[in-house]
């Protein structure tokens, strides 16, 4: 922490005394004081996104505009007092609601994958759309094969909205991203203060401030105003640990449709799913199927289609039942139905062999 | 059907003498509290004589445990929570330590009444040089009551004991089938089931029907990798903590001095232990900023690192008060204390 502290005062200092190179990102280091190094993926998102109107707090009323990265280190200078930064603009990569599209899952991978390799680099922050920060979060978690920080940051506001959250949550991002403590505890994603696993973030409201949650669990760490802390880590499998090797993947995965549990659905969703090709179904809150999706399911399975019940309570694990074991549906843990398709579709490019499902899902 | 699920249960339930030899042993240490109390009548739920029941008694009710361990049973006090301290707390630790130094001994349990039950297992999370799981328990309601939760919280902990993935993550506190670290958990409620939580972060893992799962694992300082050493410790120094309020005033601060305390933990403050504090100091006493919000941590800012303050991390009063306790038998210098709140 003393550590800390001198080089904040001390850049402090630099950027109070030289205003030409406040402006500068990275700042020069004050001698004796190596920051780490930084690399700023934008992605885009509502972090990356200024409004007409600094009232327009929920999106854009009309004509936002997302803007380039250096806008970040200008508004934010900052950004220089916990560590070099260099940006890379990938918001080529986004959809409209400034998410990662999935089309581009694997660039952005490939590319993530790339800068950790770098020995010039200490760590990684990607900003991101808050609708989709925790699923892209997750899928990286499970084929970034590295042990760097890489940190996903997104905003409920937009960066030029009142009281937005925006510029807080970057620069914690950063700081987290520097942080050597932050190494090795896979992918994260940083908002209001609190630092998530990528497996267990996610979005619980719309547009408030405490937008962020691991549900069940919570929080490993804090961006408090005087440190980044971590508090535990996660002990699920990922990112170094992972047995997903990105450079090895198809270029597609395989097909994994989501089906909601419904009392009186004939089943016809699920029997669509199947003859679209889908190789593998996640069931959304599995005890209350219908008769007519149980019939459904029974011949998708038939089929060698697999299939993962997921908790439409959004809270706790699936149980293994021997309801569950005897229908031959595989417990998709405590994950969301987004996060265990994610899982499904890289499980399935391994196996098809229910068993080594249920391990997946057990160890992931 | 219903014949299958007898022969099953039965085979489930009875234990074949040859295999009960094979079995690891789980210690159960029993202190008292609720888990182990007797109510006049079983809707008697908050009216109870704690430390009524003893360990063999939770043992015999919940016979599927022993078809996965053998069970030995020690009592160390019959009380309710507000009389544990470190009398009992010391040489819990040091037997602990003890019996889990037997290869046959694959953890421990302890009961505890709820009300300081956090305290006790942070002490132990701080003292007890093992990678062993050590899970305390107690109950909300009396043995007695209807829907009492103290015998699954017993098969809870011996199943968390007996699950590979719970060694090396310090003490663990199970009760409503979920698993919380020594370090974070707090009792929030007065009598709910739903009572533990681990504010900040959260519990650490489940003891869920079909099995026992630990998703974190803490990365504080504790149990192997502790620094502190009961060896040759006769006593504790006295620590207290001083609630801060509106118009507090300062004479609990000098009448804790004066007294001889070696500590003071201050939940919030008050205009008036300005002074006091100041005082304090003088007079070698160490004092520890706390908060009494119940999550956050106290953020160390330049100010309270020029007045040599030391600040509780995210610790509650009450727990800060059992690290500064065991920090007093290393060292006094603030700096040193201040590592010591970081890292544990």
């Amino acid at each position: 922490m003393s550590t800390e502290r001198a080089f904040a005062t001390a850049a402090a200092a630099l950027l109070a005394g030289a205003t030409a190179a406040a402006q500068e990102i990275p700042p020069l280091p004050p001698p004796g004081i190596d920051l780490p190094r930084v690399v700023l993926v934008s992605v885009g998102g509502e972090i990356a996104t200024s409004c007409e109107t600094s009232l327009e707090r929920v999106g854009c009323a009309s004509g936002g505009e997302t803007f380039a990265p250096e806008t970040w280190t200008r508004d934010l200078p900052d950004l220089g007092l916990a560590a070099r930064i260099a940006t890379e603009d990938l918001r080529a990569f986004s959809r409209p609601d400034g998410s990662a599209a999935p089309e581009h899952w694997f660039e952005l991978a490939n590319r993530l994958r790339h800068l950790a390799e770098e020995s010039a680099v200490d760590g990684v922050v990607v900003t991101h759309g808050a609708a989709g920060v925790a699923d892209t979060a997750f899928f990286l978690n499970l084929v970034l094969p590295t042990r760097k920080p890489v940190v996903l940051v997104a905003a409920q506001r937009p960066w030029s909205a009142v009281s937005g959250d925006g510029p807080l949550n970057l620069y914690d991002a950063v700081r987290v991203a520097a942080d050597p403590a932050a190494a090795g505890k896979g992918v994260l994603v940083v908002a209001n203060q609190e630092v998530h696993a990528a497996r267990d973030a996610r979005r619980t409201n719309f547009y408030r401030m405490d937008g962020f949650g691991s549900v069940d669990l919570g929080p490993i760490g804090v961006a408090d105003p005087d440190v980044v802390r971590f508090f535990t880590e996660p002990t699920r499998r990922h990112t170094h640990g992972s047995e997903f090797e990105l450079a090895a993947l198809p270029e597609s995965l395989p097909a994994v449709e989501i089906v909601a549990a419904v009392p009186d659905a004939p089943g016809r969703l699920i029997d669509a799913a199947v003859a679209a090709g889908a190789k593998g179904l996640v069931v959304d809150g599995a005890a209350g199927l219908s008769g007519g999706q149980l019939e459904a399911l029974r011949r998708a399975r038939d089929q060698g289609i697999v299939v993962v019940a997921t908790s439409a309570t959004r809270g706790g694990r699936v149980p293994e039942t021997a309801a569950l074991r005897d229908s031959g549906i595989i417990p998709g843990d405590n994950l969301p139905p987004g996060k265990a398709r994610t899982l499904l579709r890289l499980a399935l490019t391994q196996t098809s062999d229910p068993a080594e499902i249920r391990r997946i899902f057990g160890e992931y | 059907m219903p014949g299958i699920r007898a022969a099953a249960l039965a085979a489930f339930l009875l234990p074949a003498a040859a295999e009960t030899q094979e079995l690891p042993v789980v210690k159960l240490f029993t202190t008292g509290g609720t888990i182990q109390s007797l109510g006049r009548d079983r809707l008697k739920l908050a009216e109870y004589r704690e430390g009524r029941i003893d360990g063999q008694t939770i043992v015999e009710a919940v016979p599927e445990a022993s078809r996965l361990a053998r069970i030995e049973v020690e009592a160390i006090s019959a009380v309710s929570s507000t009389r544990m301290g470190a009398e009992q707390g010391v040489p819990l630790a040091r037997q602990l330590a003890e019996e889990l130094a037997r290869p046959e001994v694959a953890g421990a349990i302890v009961t505890h009444g709820t009300t300081t039950l956090e305290e006790t297992a942070y002490f132990l999370h701080l003292t007890v040089r093992t990678t062993k799981p050590i899970v305390v328990i107690g109950s909300m309601r009396p043995w007695t009551a209807v829907s009492r939760d103290g015998p699954l919280n017993f098969l809870g902990a011996v199943r968390t004991v007996l699950t590979p993935e719970a060694a090396g993550k310090g003490v663990l506190v199970l009760l409503n089938d979920t698993i919380h670290s020594a370090r974070f958990v707090t009792k929030r409620h007065t009598y709910h089931i739903e009572t533990f939580v681990s504010p900040d972060v959260g519990p650490l893992g489940f003891a869920d029907a079909d099995r026992v799962v630990l998703y974190r694992s803490p990365v504080t300082r504790h149990t192997a990798d502790t620094e502190f050493d009961l060896d040759g410790i006769e006593e504790l120094p006295q620590v207290d903590v001083v609630y801060g309020y509106q118009e507090a005033s300062r004479a609990p601060i000098d009448a804790l001095v004066k007294e001889g305390a070696r500590g003071i933990v201050l939940a919030d403050g008050s205009p008036a232990y300005r002074n006091a504090v100041l005082e304090a100091q003088a007079a070698g006493v160490v004092v520890v900023q706390g908060s009494r919000k119940g999550s956050g941590r106290v953020v160390l800012s330049d100010r309270t690192a020029a007045r040599s303050e030391i600040t509780a991390d995210n610790l509650h009063p009450q727990k800060a008060r059992i690290l500064l306790r065991l920090a007093l038998t290393r060292t006094t210098d603030a700096r040193e204390l201040q590592r010591i709140f970081n890292e544990y």
